[in-house]
C-alpha cells in the first residue's frame, strides 16, 4: 500500500477491527499487509512487540503459503496454534486492493470457533470497506516496485544531488 | 467413534420438536458433528453455544452451584438446549411449539451417550 493512502485506510480498518475484538474477545489483534506494514493493531504496548509480531506473522503467511503449494493441497484459509494459555489465529483477508493478514491472540476468554466465527463477519466488513473498493494504480506489488525505482531514480538524478 | 456421535444426533433429531442437533468441543467452539437444516450454521452455533456454556458454567462455579449440566435459551422463535458431555457439548435447537420436558430428557441422554463414546475411544 502506498504511503499517501494508508492513514485513510488505517482510519477506516479501525472500527472492523474494534468490533472484531469486542465480539470474538480475542487480547491482540493486528491487521498487516503481506510485506508486514501494519495497518490496524488493538492490544499491543509496545511499537517493539508489533514489528516482531508482523514481521513474524508475514513470514508465517509466506511459509504456509509454501507449505501450501509444496504439499498441493491448494490455498489455506487459517493457521492455528493452540498454546497452554493462549492460542493464535492467522488468516487472510481479501479485498479489492491487497490481501491483508489478520494475527489474533486469545485466551480462554475466547475460542477457535468464537475467532473464526467474527473472522467471517471481519472479512465482510473489510471486503466493503469504500476506502479499499478502488484498486489504487500504486497498491499491487509491481507498481509499488515501479513507484519505489522511480522515486530511487529521482532521488540520484544529477539535478537531485547538486540540490538544483 | 463419530459413528456413534452421528447415530447420537440422528435419534436426537428425530424427537418431535428438535429441529436439529450438533456435536462440538467445549473449550473450542468448533463442530464435531452436526444433524442441521441448511440454512443454519453449525460453526456459528457451535462457537455461540460453547461459549454460552463455558460462561454459564463459570458462573454457577462462581455462585457455588456445582458442575453445570445444560443451559436453557429461551427465545422468540424457539429453543437452544446445550448439554455438556466432558470435552464436547450437545446442543439441540428445538421449536417453540414442543414438549420441551421429553426433547430435554432426550438431550441429557444424548450427552451421556456422547461422554461414554468419547471415554471409550480416548486412549
Amino acid at each position: 500500500m502506498r504511503g499517501t493512502e494508508l492513514p485513510r485506510i488505517v482510519a477506516a480498518l479501525k472500527g472492523p477491527i474494534d468490533t472484531f475484538v469486542r465480539d470474538a474477545r480475542v487480547r491482540v489483534a493486528l491487521l498487516i499487509d503481506r510485506s508486514g506494514q501494519v495497518v490496524a493493531q488493538h492490544g499491543f504496548t509496545s511499537s517493539y512487540e508489533v514489528m516482531n509480531v508482523a514481521s513474524l506473522a508475514a513470514a508465517a503467511h509466506a511459509t504456509s503459503h509454501a507449505l501450501a503449494d509444496v504439499t498441493s493441497v491448494g490455498g489455506w484459509s487459517h493457521l492455528h496454534h493452540a498454546g497452554t494459555r493462549q492460542e493464535l489465529f492467522l488468516a487472510t483477508l481479501t479485498t479489492p486492493t491487497a490481501p491483508l493478514i489478520l494475527v489474533a491472540i486469545f485466551d480462554s476468554e475466547s475460542s477457535l470457533g468464537l475467532v473464526q466465527l467474527f473472522f467471517g463477519q471481519l472479512a465482510v466488513r473489510v471486503a466493503a470497506l469504500p476506502e479499499l473498493q478502488r484498486v489504487s494504480a500504486s497498491a499491487d506489488q509491481h507498481s509499488f516496485e515501479r513507484d519505489l525505482e522511480a522515486g530511487i531514480a529521482r532521488a540520484f538524478a544529477p539535478d537531485s544531488r547538486s540540490g538544483a | 467413534m463419530s459413528d456413534a456421535y452421528r447415530e447420537v444426533l440422528s435419534r436426537l433429531s428425530r424427537v418431535p420438536g428438535v429441529r436439529g442437533a450438533l456435536i462440538a468441543l467445549a473449550d473450542a467452539g468448533v463442530p464435531v458433528a452436526e444433524e442441521l437444516q441448511p440454512d443454519v450454521s453449525g460453526e456459528a452455533v457451535a462457537a455461540l453455544a460453547a461459549a454460552l456454556f463455558r460462561r454459564t458454567a463459570l458462573a454457577a462455579r462462581s455462585g457455588d452451584l456445582g458442575a453445570l449440566e445444560t443451559v436453557h435459551l429461551e427465545a422468540e422463535g424457539g429453543h437452544v438446549h446445550v448439554a455438556g458431555a466432558g470435552e464436547l457439548i450437545v446442543v439441540a435447537l428445538i421449536a417453540d411449539d414442543t414438549q420441551i420436558g421429553r426433547a430435554r430428557l432426550e438431550l441429557v441422554r444424548a450427552a451421556r451417550a456422547v461422554r461414554e463414546a468419547a471415554e471409550t475411544a480416548a486412549p
